[in-house]
C-alpha cells in the first residue's frame, strides 16, 4: 500500500492569526463549566448509606448473644445476605433507570462499569442468601437440605415465585459473564436481560410475608416499600417521562442524509425548540428510528456536532444491516431519541488541555467535543487509510479556529510508523506534556486498549484518561 | 471485575462480622449497645400489632426490668419477658377493652386444647365478640434457645387485637418462616378454640 508509511501524514497546527480560519459559525460555542465529581461522589456515598441503612433492622431487632446455635447463626447470616440482596437489587434497576440526574452525574459508561460489579454481588448475594437460609432453617427443624426446599416451596406463601426469581437471576447473571454474552445473539442477551424486571415483581413477596425484619408492619416495612416505589417512581421517569417530554418538546425529524466517505454517512436531523436543548458535544442519545424495518431498534450514536441551536448530526459507519438501512432513511422521517448522555465531555476534563486520540468512525464524538473544549488541545487521528478519514475539512477549519494541533497517523496498526508513534514514547515525543492533558479516547477496541496501556505507561493518571464505550 | 471481587469478598467479611459481633454474649460492647437498641426495635412492633392501650406498658416495663437484672444474659430477656408479660397482663386489657366496648355484652374469652410438638407446648385463646375474634392471645408457647425467638415471630404476627387472627377471622393463617411447627401448633389450637366459641 502506497500510504502505510506516510504515518504522519500531515500537521496541522493552528495559527495564532485568526483571519486565516472561516468565520461561518453563528454561535461560537462556548467552553463548558467543569463538572467536579461532587456529584458522583455524593451519589456513591448515598447508596453506600443505603446499603448500612438495610441491615440496620437486622442488627437493632436481633437480640446480643441470641445467635447460640449453629442454626441461629446461619439464618442470621442468610437474613443479611438476603437483607443486602433486596437492597443490592433495587440499586442495579435504579443504575439502568436513565435518570437523567445518574446520567448527568455518573454517566452511562460509569453507570454500566457499576452495574457489572454490582450485578456480581448481587448474584453471589442471592445463592447465599437462598443457601445459608436453607441450611439453617433445615439445621433448625432437624431436616435434610431437600425436604426443607419441599416444606419452603409447600408451605410458605410468595416462595415459589422467589425461587423462580432467583432462576431467572442466575441466568441473566451466567449470560453476562463476557465469554457467553460474546457467544449469544445481542437480542437474546438483550431479552433476557429485561426479564431481571420479572425478579424484581417475582422476588417482592416473599420479603414481605417471611422476612424476619419486614413483616411487621412498622417503620422498616413501610421504608422498604417506599424504596420500592422510588425505584419504580425512577424508572418510569427515566424510560417513559423523560423520553416522552423531550422527543414532543423537539420533535426530530431526518433533513438529509449524506455520504461523507464510501463507507460513512452523516444523518442531518432538525426539530423544534432545538436551541433550548442541553447537550455537550461527545455525548450521545439512544435514536430510534420511525420507519417499517428500523422502529423497534434502538442504537446509540454520537453525535457529530456540537450543539448549534438549528440541527444535530449522527455520523455513522455502516457496518451492520441496521445500519445499512439508514443509508436510505427518508427527509421527513420522525425519530425517538432518548438521552443525551455521556461523561466523555468537555465539561469532565480535570485539566486544561486535552490530548484527543481517535480511530476511524470514533472520531465523531471527539468532532463534537473539540468545539467546547479551550484552546490548545492535541488531536492524534488514527485511519487505516487516507480514505477512513472522516470530516477532515470540519477538522482543518477546527484547527484554525480553536487552536488545535492535528496529527493524522495512516496506516495498518502493525506498520512500524504507526507502532512507533502509538507507544508511550512516541506520544510523549509528539505531546510532551501529556500527562498533565485529559487524554480522551474513541475508536476501536484494539486500539483503545493498546493506547489506555501506552498512555498508563507513559504516566497519564487513570482519572485523567476517559473512554467513550456504549457497551454496558 | 477487580471491583466486583472486593465487593464480594467485603460482604463476607461483613456478614460474619456482624454475625460473630451478636453472637458473642459476653463482650461489654454488645452489652452496652443491647439496651439502648432495644427499646428503639421492638417497641413499634409490639404497638401496632396488639392494642394499642396496653401495649406500651405490657411491652416494656418487664423487658427493662429484665435487662436491668440480668445483664450477663441480656438474650432471653426479650422473648422470655414478653409471654410473661401478656400473660400477667392479660386480664389487665380485659377492663379497658369491656369498658370501650360496654355497648357489646357477649364478650367471652374461649381457650383452644393444648398442643404439644417437639419444641414445647402450644395454647391459644381467643377473644369473642358478637360474631368476632376481637384478640388472640398465645397462653403458651415453645420457650427456650432458638425457640424463643420463633415464638417471638409467632406471637408478634397472630396474637393481638390487630394481628393475623383478627384479620382473618380463622384458624387459615400464613405459616411464621422459621416457625411452621409451632405455626401448624397454633393454627391447631386455635382451630379448637374457634369450633368451642362458634
Amino acid at each position: 500500500m502506497t500510504h502505510s508509511h506516510t504515518h504522519a501524514a500531515g500537521r496541522r497546527t493552528g495559527t495564532t492569526s485568526r483571519h486565516g480560519g472561516r468565520t461561518a459559525e453563528p454561535v461560537p460555542p462556548q467552553i463548558p463549566a467543569r463538572r467536579g465529581p461532587g456529584g458522583r461522589r455524593l451519589l456513591a456515598a448515598l447508596l453506600l448509606v443505603g446499603l448500612l441503612a438495610s441491615v440496620l433492622p437486622w442488627w437493632l431487632g436481633t437480640p446480643a448473644g441470641s445467635l447460640r446455635t449453629t442454626a441461629a447463626t446461619v439464618t442470621a447470616a442468610g437474613r443479611i445476605t438476603g437483607l443486602v440482596a433486596g437492597y443490592l437489587l433495587l440499586v442495579q434497576v435504579l443504575m439502568m433507570s436513565r435518570l437523567p440526574v445518574l446520567e448527568r452525574w455518573i454517566g452511562g459508561e460509569q453507570l454500566g462499569r457499576w452495574h457489572r460489579d454490582v450485578g456480581a454481588t448481587l448474584l453471589v448475594a442471592v445463592l447465599a442468601h437462598l443457601s445459608l437460609i436453607l441450611v439453617g432453617y433445615a439445621d433448625l427443624r432437624n431436616h435434610s437440605v431437600l425436604a426443607e426446599v419441599g416444606t419452603l416451596l409447600g408451605d410458605y406463601e410468595d416462595m415459589l415465585s422467589a425461587f423462580v426469581a432467583t432462576g431467572i437471576m442466575m441466568l441473566v447473571g451466567f449470560s453476562s459473564v463476557r465469554a457467553i454474552r460474546r457467544a449469544l445473539p445481542y437480542e437474546l442477551w438483550h431479552l433476557l436481560h429485561r426479564s431481571s424486571y420479572l425478579v424484581l415483581l417475582l422476588g417482592f413477596g416473599h420479603q414481605f410475608s417471611h422476612g424476619a425484619q419486614l413483616y411487621k408492619p412498622g417503620p422498616v416495612r413501610t421504608g422498604w416499600i417506599a424504596l420500592y416505589l422510588l425505584v419504580v417512581a425512577a424508572l418510569l421517569w427515566g424510560r417513559v417521562i423523560a423520553p416522552l417530554a423531550f422527543n414532543l418538546r423537539h420533535r426530530l425529524r431526518v433533513a438529509d442524509v449524506v455520504a461523507e466517505s464510501p463507507d460513512t454517512i452523516s444523518i442531518y436531523l432538525t426539530g423544534e425548540r432545538l436551541d433550548r436543548l442541553e447537550m455537550l458535544g461527545g455525548q450521545h442519545f439512544r435514536w430510534r428510528f420511525l420507519t417499517r424495518g428500523c422502529w423497534w431498534q434502538s442504537h446509540p450514536f454520537s453525535v457529530s456536532a456540537a450543539a448549534n441551536g438549528r440541527w444535530l448530526r449522527l455520523t455513522v459507519k455502516v457496518v451492520g444491516a441496521h445500519t445499512a438501512d439508514l443509508r436510505d432513511l427518508d427527509p421527513g422521517t420522525r425519530v425517538w431519541a432518548q438521552g443525551p448522555s455521556g461523561t466523555f465531555t468537555a465539561a469532565h476534563r480535570l485539566r486544561d488541555r486535552a490530548l484527543l486520540i481517535a480511530g476511524g468512525s470514533g472520531i465523531t464524538p471527539i468532532r463534537a467535543m473539540l468545539e467546547e473544549l479551550p484552546p490548545g488541545a492535541a488531536l492524534i487521528y488514527r485511519a487505516r487509510t487516507p480514505a477512513d478519514v472522516l470530516l477532515s475539512r470540519e477538522l482543518d477549519w477546527l484547527a484554525q479556529a480553536r487552536d488545535t494541533s492535528i496529527w493524522y497517523v495512516i496506516g495498518s496498526r502493525d506498520d512500524p510508523g504507526p507502532r512507533q508513534l502509538m507507544s508511550p514514547d512516541g506520544l510523549l515525543q509528539l505531546v510532551p506534556d501529556m500527562t498533565h492533558r485529559d487524554v480522551y479516547l474513541c475508536g476501536p477496541p484494539g486500539l483503545v486498549e493498546q493506547s489506555v496501556r501506552a498512555l498508563r505507561r507513559a504516566g497519564v493518571p487513570r482519572r485523567q484518561i476517559h473512554l467513550a464505550t456504549f457497551e454496558l | 471485575m477487580r471491583r466486583a471481587f472486593l465487593a464480594i469478598t467485603g460482604l463476607a467479611a461483613s456478614t460474619t462480622a456482624l454475625v460473630v459481633l451478636k453472637g458473642s454474649p459476653g463482650t461489654s460492647q454488645v452489652a452496652q449497645d443491647l439496651p439502648a437498641a432495644q427499646p428503639v426495635s421492638p417497641t413499634p412492633q409490639g404497638v401496632d400489632p396488639s392494642a394499642a392501650p396496653d401495649a406500651g406498658p405490657a411491652g416494656t416495663t418487664p423487658k427493662s426490668s429484665v435487662s436491668a437484672g440480668a445483664p450477663s444474659s441480656p438474650k432471653p430477656s426479650r422473648s422470655t419477658a414478653r409471654p410473661s408479660g401478656t400473660r400477667t397482663t392479660a386480664k389487665a386489657p380485659t377492663a379497658p377493652r369491656t369498658t370501650t366496648k360496654a355497648p357489646q355484652p357477649t364478650t367471652r374469652r374461649v381457650t383452644g386444647p393444648g398442643v404439644d410438638n417437639e419444641y414445647g407446648y402450644v395454647q391459644v385463646q381467643i377473644v369473642v365478640s358478637g360474631n368476632r375474634i376481637v384478640e388472640a392471645v398465645a397462653l403458651s408457647l415453645p420457650s427456650g434457645g432458638e425457640s424463643d425467638i420463633h415464638s417471638g415471630d409467632v406471637r408478634d404476627r397472630y396474637n393481638g387485637t390487630g394481628g393475623e387472627v383478627v384479620q382473618k377471622q380463622s384458624a387459615n393463617l400464613n405459616t411464621v418462616s422459621g416457625a411452621t411447627e409451632t405455626s401448624n401448633s397454633y393454627k391447631q389450637s386455635l382451630r379448637g378454640a374457634i369450633e368451642q366459641a362458634f
